[in-house]
């Protein structure tokens, strides 16, 4: 991408990303929450994909790192889920409640926001690097298969069915 | 009244682009104004005139609010929208690999 786009980027990029995290924060007071969140803070990857390219993103992330990232996120919520037991029931809320409207209140809900923006995050920033970055290598079966003598494709159906 | 016409009609409007148009992205994108159309109609039932959003607001009480109940389940509707024009996105990705082009006529080892 030209010079524009890289310093626009530049500056962008982290406030994009605090503004996912504000909207992960506050998702049980304002509307938002995990999955609005996610989205914003995967975007923001993305972002960096579409200016500097796919090695300066991986370089900051890495694909690994974003599958661990995304399973971690789904354990936190099943382990959040499970901590109801201890008080009783599935899914029971059994941290301090706090004052209504005040940051740190509504006990598991916010802890429950952190484990959906992770892995909405990561698996949408997975998502699209699958799609945009990674190719798929033809397989050999396929390459000797479709076209060993210049055969088209529409002959396949009289050699019969490929194994 | 006329809004809910509204909606059907852009709901038409996709699906024709599913049925006739032959380019395999076209298609992903008329199922995609298919489902908005579907998300948009069933938030404009929850519409009240003259309503506001149904948020608890510690300074006031607010006792006229739109139904919240379709915005709950256009969410999810919205996430799943998500999930499948990946999964197509994906699959036409691959067909392109495959075959060099778009154009479903064109793809003739999926016949017979």
């Amino acid at each position: 991408m030209s010079l524009i786009v890289k310093r626009i980027t530049r500056i962008t990029v982290s406030l994009i990303f605090l503004f996912g995290v504000y909207i992960v924060m506050h998702g049980h007071l304002t509307p938002g929450g995990g999955f609005a969140g996610g989205v914003i803070i995967a975007l923001s990857f993305i972002h960096l994909v579409l200016a500097f390219g796919k090695e300066e993103a991986l370089k900051r992330l890495k694909e690994s790192t974003v599958s661990i990232v995304e399973s971690i996120g789904g354990l936190m919520f099943l382990g959040i889920a499970l901590l109801g037991l201890f008080g009783g029931y599935f899914f029971l809320n059994i941290l301090a409640k706090g004052k209504p409207f005040h940051l740190f209140s509504s006990g598991i809900i916010i802890l429950c926001n952190i484990a959906i923006f992770l892995k909405v995050g990561a698996g949408l920033f997975a998502i699209f690097i699958a799609l945009a970055v990674f190719r798929m290598p033809v397989s050999d079966n396929e390459e000797a298969g479709s076209n060993p003598k210049g055969i088209g494709p529409e002959d396949t159906f009289k050699r019969g069915p490929k194994k | 009244m006329s809004l809910y016409v509204l909606c059907f009609i852009l709901f038409a409007i996709g699906i024709y682009c599913l049925l006739v148009k032959k380019n395999l992205v076209k298609k992903v994108v008329g199922l995609g104004i298919a489902e908005y159309a579907i998300n948009l109609f069933f938030i404009l039932l929850g519409y009240r005139p003259g309503a506001e959003a149904p948020i608890l607001d510690p300074n006031r009480v607010i006792t006229d609010f739109v139904d919240p109940l379709p915005q709950a389940l256009i969410l999810t509707s919205i996430v799943i929208g998500l999930g499948v024009t990946a999964l197509m996105v994906a699959i036409v990705v691959r067909l392109y690999e495959k075959y060099k082009t778009f154009d479903i006529d064109e793809i003739r080892r999926l016949r017979g």
